[in-house]
């Protein structure tokens, strides 16, 4: 195989499968792109065994072929080049020479046919939806985490599912770590080919890498079948294997008292969260909010280093409330919220607290307190 | 001056006390099992060679007729409690090493109790008559030449070491009677032929330094009656609880390796609870029959003092690290412990698996508070687990 391609284009493929082919396989040779060359194009390919890209592009192809390589060295080797293109060639059997004028790198690849198959998934109904809805769907829900050693998919995943209600039709994705849990709706139009469907739980690790890819085009084809979440552009498709799995039944959980509502100020309460959480260590990660007549006081107690205290005004005229909360919660919900103001529903110290803004409602974060 | 206080021949001096028939006899407290050591052999059974350490099985050779005792460490534990209150009465700084041994620093405290030698004394006559067991006690000025007295006029007997006639006493004290040198530097010494703390006297430091390294040194000084070492005070508090066993033969069977991990928790977290403890971190302990021994830790997102915890944690970190291996010895252990179940606020769950488990704590806190009650009245095995052979 032989072709020449622009150093940028390469670049910034590259650079979207090095999530993909940076994780850990059972097979060594997915830390490899496929690359292949046919007719007026190529196309690259990677895998982690869980979720899969597949791209096609236009390149100046003199021979066909196919060769798989280091994802991460070649990524290297061609950001690092001068000029305008690079020339890759399989100069002998999964022998691979990187030029351009006169620098040459010979690379020992891997033979394509070991390369794992990307699923095929065939006769997909996909939806359309604007590709920034997507992106901030998915952006919103993965700032969960799920820790490292965690195996449960209702953690490790996200719930998304497509609900048909009477007069609206959405896609949404449910995000939870079990101590919080955030919800995030995109409406979808009439016209849009919308298939409602039964909940499904996708890796989060997979819908990071699909996030990448939604940079360029107005308009992304979403669809789930036979396991598979399928992202599709123009050019590039992200298909993720579903989790098995079942998701808790968050309903009671994201239901809502207006009662309970505290409208407060993002931007002066994002900054007193981090004031307050500078006192924060592992074992000491709690900010104590009394909510009282119209003010609101923090404290934050850490023995190993003393102790903050603050308040600020606020619209409040029921009973007091003592609530503690790891203020990271807060700042990261509150990170991601677009309205300058915000509510804030305040049971009691022992049920869920909801966050949202005031006008924008298609973000929902719920935090659990922490018991004093 | 320094006063070194050392029960004699303790748990079994225990056992005479508290059951007649065995006074006069040679009693041994051990294990029962063919691979137990003896932990402690009365004078009686002394005479015939049996001494602590020795396996079980040799000690019956030379002494077949020896009244051989299971030991009761809760017992043994009340009584050493009882002798070291008196010493408190004597000093501040009252250092206790083990369950039967202690310093005393009597420093500065002549003034109210006479001499350091009226003090041991009276500390000696105390103890027999409050607990009705004797101890030995040595007085010198350097903390581990007291320690070489109290063994000097045992049993129940007082041994002095002044400052006049330390020097003297140092010259003539054979090495292997110093604390802490061991089978392998006294052999070291005898090359030399270094016999006494005299002996080393006559070579430079760096001859030790070179040979023994950092242990030369602190021989080397104690040469000289110079001991760094002081008697620090109140003993700290628990760093961590413990219980090991070694099998009575080895075994591949998990089950069995469960159930005495359950005996262990329970052990553990009994202790913890008498003292009003609660541990953040749960150590597991095994030996396999090539006598590789590892351990593993878990650290708990809440102090506990519940059984059920640790012996769940202890399970996990078995699962995890077992495979397959032949084991001789299992322990569990707990650590980080404090006064306080969490103090900090700790996190709620959104589906309630937090408050489910909190209800299902407060549940065993409930039984396990009775089984102390119930043990406290009735002994240790009037109520166990059913999977915990006795």
């Amino acid at each position: 195989m032989k072709f020449k391609i622009s150093k940028k284009d390469i670049s910034t493929i590259l650079g979207r499968v090095q999530g993909i082919t940076g994780r850990k396989s059972n097979l060594a040779i997915t830390a490899n792109v496929l690359i292949k060359g046919e007719g007026q194009g190529i196309s690259f390919v990677a895998t982690d065994l869980e979720t899969g890209f597949e791209g096609h592009y236009a390149a100046d192809v003199e021979r066909e072929g196919a060769i798989t390589i280091n994802a991460k060295k070649l990524f290297e080797i061609v950001q690092n080049f001068p000029g305008e293109e690079v020339l890759i060639e399989e100069i002998e059997r999964q022998w691979i020479e990187i030029k351009n004028n006169n620098i040459v790198y010979h690379i020992v690849g891997m033979s394509p046919d070991d390369f794992p198959d990307v699923p095929r998934v065939d006769e997909v109904t996909f939806t359309r939806v604007a590709t920034g809805n997507v992106r901030e769907m998915i952006e919103k829900t993965v700032m969960i985490q799920a820790p490292s050693d965690e195996k449960r998919a209702h953690i490790t995943g996200v719930c998304f599912e497509r609900i048909q209600q009477a007069d609206s039709q959405l896609m949404r994705m449910v995000s939870t770590d079990g101590r919080r849990l955030c919800k995030v709706d995109v409406e979808i139009g009439q016209e849009d080919n919308f298939v409602p469907g039964e909940s499904v739980i996708v890796p989060k690790k997979g819908l990071m890498e699909a996030a990448k890819i939604l940079d360029k085009e107005e308009f992304v084809e979403v669809g789930v079948k036979d396991n598979y979440l399928i992202f599709k552009m123009e050019k590039e498709t992200v298909i993720i294997g579903l989790l098995e799995g079942d998701f808790p039944e968050y309903e009671q959980v994201i239901e809502k008292d207006d009662a309970f509502d505290i409208e407060v100020d993002r931007k002066l309460f994002s900054m007193m969260l981090k004031r307050m959480s500078i006192l924060s260590s592992d074992s000491y990660n709690s900010v104590i909010f009394n909510f009282a007549a119209n003010r609101l006081e923090v404290t934050a107690t850490n023995p190993d280093l003393g102790e903050s205290k603050e308040d600020m005004a606020i619209a409040f005229e029921r009973d007091e409330v003592e609530v503690a909360f790891n203020p990271k919660y807060l700042i990261d919900t509150l990170n991601v919220i677009n309205d300058e103001r915000i509510l804030v529903n305040l049971r009691d110290n022992h049920h869920p607290c909801l966050v949202e803004g005031v006008d924008e409602k298609r973000f929902l974060s719920i935090i659990m307190p922490m018991k004093i | 001056m320094i006063l070194h206080l050392d029960m004699d021949a303790f748990f079994a001096a225990v056992e005479q006390l508290d059951n007649p028939a065995l006074r006069g006899k040679p009693v041994v407290v051990s294990g029962h099992s063919a691979r137990s050591v003896v932990s402690t052999a009365s004078y009686e059974a002394r005479q015939y060679g049996v001494h602590s350490a020795m396996p079980l099985f040799q000690a019956l050779k030379l002494c077949p007729h020896a009244c051989v005792v299971p030991g009761n460490r809760r017992r043994y534990q009340e009584i050493s409690a009882q002798v070291f209150a008196i010493c408190r009465e004597y000093s501040p700084l009252v250092e206790q090493v083990s369950i039967d041994e202690g310093y005393l620093d009597v420093t500065g405290c002549e003034g109210l109790f006479g001499s350091p030698v009226d003090m041991a004394q009276t500390l000696r006559q105390r103890v027999a008559k409050e607990t009705g067991l004797t101890c030995s006690v040595g007085v010198a000025p350097v903390k581990f030449v007291a320690k070489v007295a109290s063994d000097l006029n045992k049993p129940n007997g007082v041994y002095v070491v002044t400052p006049e006639s330390l020097d003297a006493f140092l010259v003539a004290l054979p090495v292997k009677k110093v604390p802490g040198a061991g089978k392998r530097t006294v052999a070291l010494l005898d090359e030399l032929g270094i016999r006494t703390l005299g002996d080393m006297r006559r070579f430079p430091l760096s001859t030790f330094t070179q040979k023994l390294g950092q242990a030369g040194e602190r021989l080397y000084a104690l040469a000289y009656g110079r001991d760094a070492a002081g008697v620090s005070g109140e003993p700290e508090e628990a760093k961590s609880i413990s219980c090991e066993s070694t099998l009575e033969k080895d075994t591949t069977d998990p089950a069995f390796v469960y159930a005495r991990l359950l005996a262990q928790a329970d052990e553990v977290a009994g202790e913890l609870r008498r003292k009003g403890l609660f541990a953040k971190r749960v150590t597991l302990k095994l030996t396999f029959a090539d006598f590789r021994r590892i351990t593993r830790q878990t650290t708990l997102t809440r102090p506990t003092h519940l059984s059920g915890h640790l012996y769940a944690e202890a399970v996990t970190l078995f699962d995890r690290e077992w495979t397959g291996q032949r084991i001789r010895l299992v322990g569990l252990g707990c650590s980080q412990i404090s006064h306080d179940e969490a103090t900090p606020p700790s996190q709620l769950d959104l589906f309630g698996q937090v408050a489910r488990q909190e209800v299902r704590d407060e549940g065993w806190e409930k039984v396990e508070q009775s089984v102390d009650a119930i043990r406290e009245k009735f002994g240790k095995y009037a109520v166990t687990r059913a999977r915990v052979k006795k």
